[in-house]
């Protein structure tokens, strides 16, 4: 008995040492050394000025193509509840910062197609209501 | 075993058991989170659709330098596919020529070249690097482009027929005449080759009956060596609409292959380069003829567009 309690302790603590130090090296590689790989990652992660880039060329090709489903799909990316949010909001923003009319005018219009619109930005529509 | 390699062990399996926890953490429950992300690393669908993004952009601001700056670090393969099948769509889509010029433009600068590209990217005054089609055998005063019309989806004005003008045989063309050297002083004048979308005639038609097909017209356009030429926009028109198809976008088709869809009962005429011009009139998808036993299959056709002879040639040819 008394072999045992003097045993039981020494064994305990090279597990536990152990299970720490792997711990340890588990937080270290998984988190440092060699992290998860993101290779197939969705617009929503961009860095903010890809985002805007994107948001401001969605704009765009709604401009050529006129196809506002596939507008709106790529736009769900960014926000799936509430798509247009992100356009106002980088609108209002470019506005703020003084950038490209043409640029705003058709982050509006897309806007106005998805249907909404705030106030600052509705004299950039033109002759849309 | 003794006591000490057994602390040993269980030491071992300790260390085992903390690093799978600690991977478990860091790789499932709390793995790193990327969120400040670039185009590189969307997936491929995503980063595809932003090369399209950024050629539309390019169409619409016409800054060549903004757009290589958005496709910077993309993977050139993904640029060229997604540039390439946004040009062809296009191109099938009846997009306007400025449209599909912008992209020709953008592709090229991105190092991707494709035979639809050439119609937009070179006027007919000037020829691509590496035309497809053969020099004419007729010496010419100027480089003639034979084919790359400019594209133009609307109407246009119907294009004359061409009135061939008899050429020169060239000289030693025959060995029973010995060629008399002309003088220095009175070159024979050159006379220019009609060009070859101005000389292209129906050259042969064969119905094509295989089951499990839908009936489609291919058309296949060919130099005066029967080798296919790429670029040149083919037009098929019916009672009501018109639909265009460039050659060369099915490569594993050949170079001079274009088809269209063709439903039964409809009259179709087939015309090359602007609109107006056609060549084949009154075609119409027939029932092949069959066995009595065999399901009735509705065939297809198969047509060959090549240049018409010139005089000289028609010339030399009977003469010899």
């Amino acid at each position: 008995m008394d072999e045992q309690v003097r045993r039981f302790p020494k064994w305990t603590t090279f597990c536990v040492g152990g299970v720490v130090i792997g711990l340890a090296l588990g937080l270290a590689v998984g988190w440092w050394l060699w992290p998860v790989q993101y290779t197939n990652t969705a617009p929503d992660v961009l860095r903010q000025d890809y985002r805007d880039d994107y948001m401001t060329m969605v704009a765009t090709a709604y401009e050529i193509e006129n196809d506002l489903q596939l507008a709106r799909a790529r736009l769900e990316l960014l926000d799936p509840d509430v798509p247009s949010a992100p356009v106002t909001d980088l609108a209002e923003r470019l506005i703020e910062a003084g950038g490209s009319a043409a640029d705003i005018a058709r982050l509006q219009r897309l806007a106005w197609a998805l249907g909404a619109l705030t106030p600052t930005v509705t004299p950039y529509l033109g002759d849309q209501p | 075993m003794s006591g000490l390699s057994r602390h040993y062990v269980v030491g071992v399996i300790g260390l085992a058991i903390g690093l799978a926890l600690g991977l478990l953490y860091t790789w499932v429950i709390d793995p790193v989170e990327l969120v400040n992300t670039y185009p590189a690393l969307l997936r491929t669908d995503y980063r595809q659709d932003w090369v399209r993004l950024v050629a539309l952009s390019y169409v619409a601001n016409g800054d060549l330098e903004w757009a290589r700056g958005r496709l910077q670090g993309l993977d050139q393969e993904d640029v060229a596919t997604a540039v390439q099948a946004q040009i062809e769509e296009y191109a099938a889509g009846g997009r306007s020529a400025d449209t599909l010029r912008s992209l020709a433009t953008l592709a090229e600068a991105m190092g991707v070249h494709t035979p639809a590209m050439w119609v937009y990217l070179y006027p007919p005054t000037s020829s691509p690097p590496a035309a497809p089609i053969a020099p004419s055998r007729t010496p010419t005063s100027t480089p003639t482009p034979t084919s790359l019309p400019l594209a133009s989806p609307e109407p246009t004005v119907p294009v004359p027929e061409p009135t061939p003008i008899p050429t020169p045989t060239p000289l030693g063309s025959s060995p029973l005449v010995t060629p008399t050297p002309a003088p220095m002083s009175t070159p024979p004048p050159p006379t220019p080759t009609p060009p070859l979308l101005a000389r292209l005639h129906l050259a042969g038609q064969e119905q094509i009956c295989e089951p499990g097909q839908r009936p489609h017209l291919e058309v296949v356009v060919t130099d005066e060596r029967g080798r296919g030429v790429s670029g040149v926009e083919v037009w098929l028109m019916w009672s009501g609409g018109a639909d265009r198809a460039v050659t060369g976008l099915k490569p594993q088709r050949g170079a001079g292959y274009a088809d269209f869809n063709a439903e039964p009962g409809a009259s179709y005429e087939l015309g090359v380069g602007e609109l107006g011009m056609p060549l084949v009139t009154d075609l119409q998808v027939r029932p092949c003829v069959q066995d009595e036993a065999e399901e009735p299959l509705v065939g297809s056709w198969r047509i060959v567009l090549g240049p018409r002879p010139l005089e000289g040639e028609l010339e030399g040819e009977s003469g010899s």
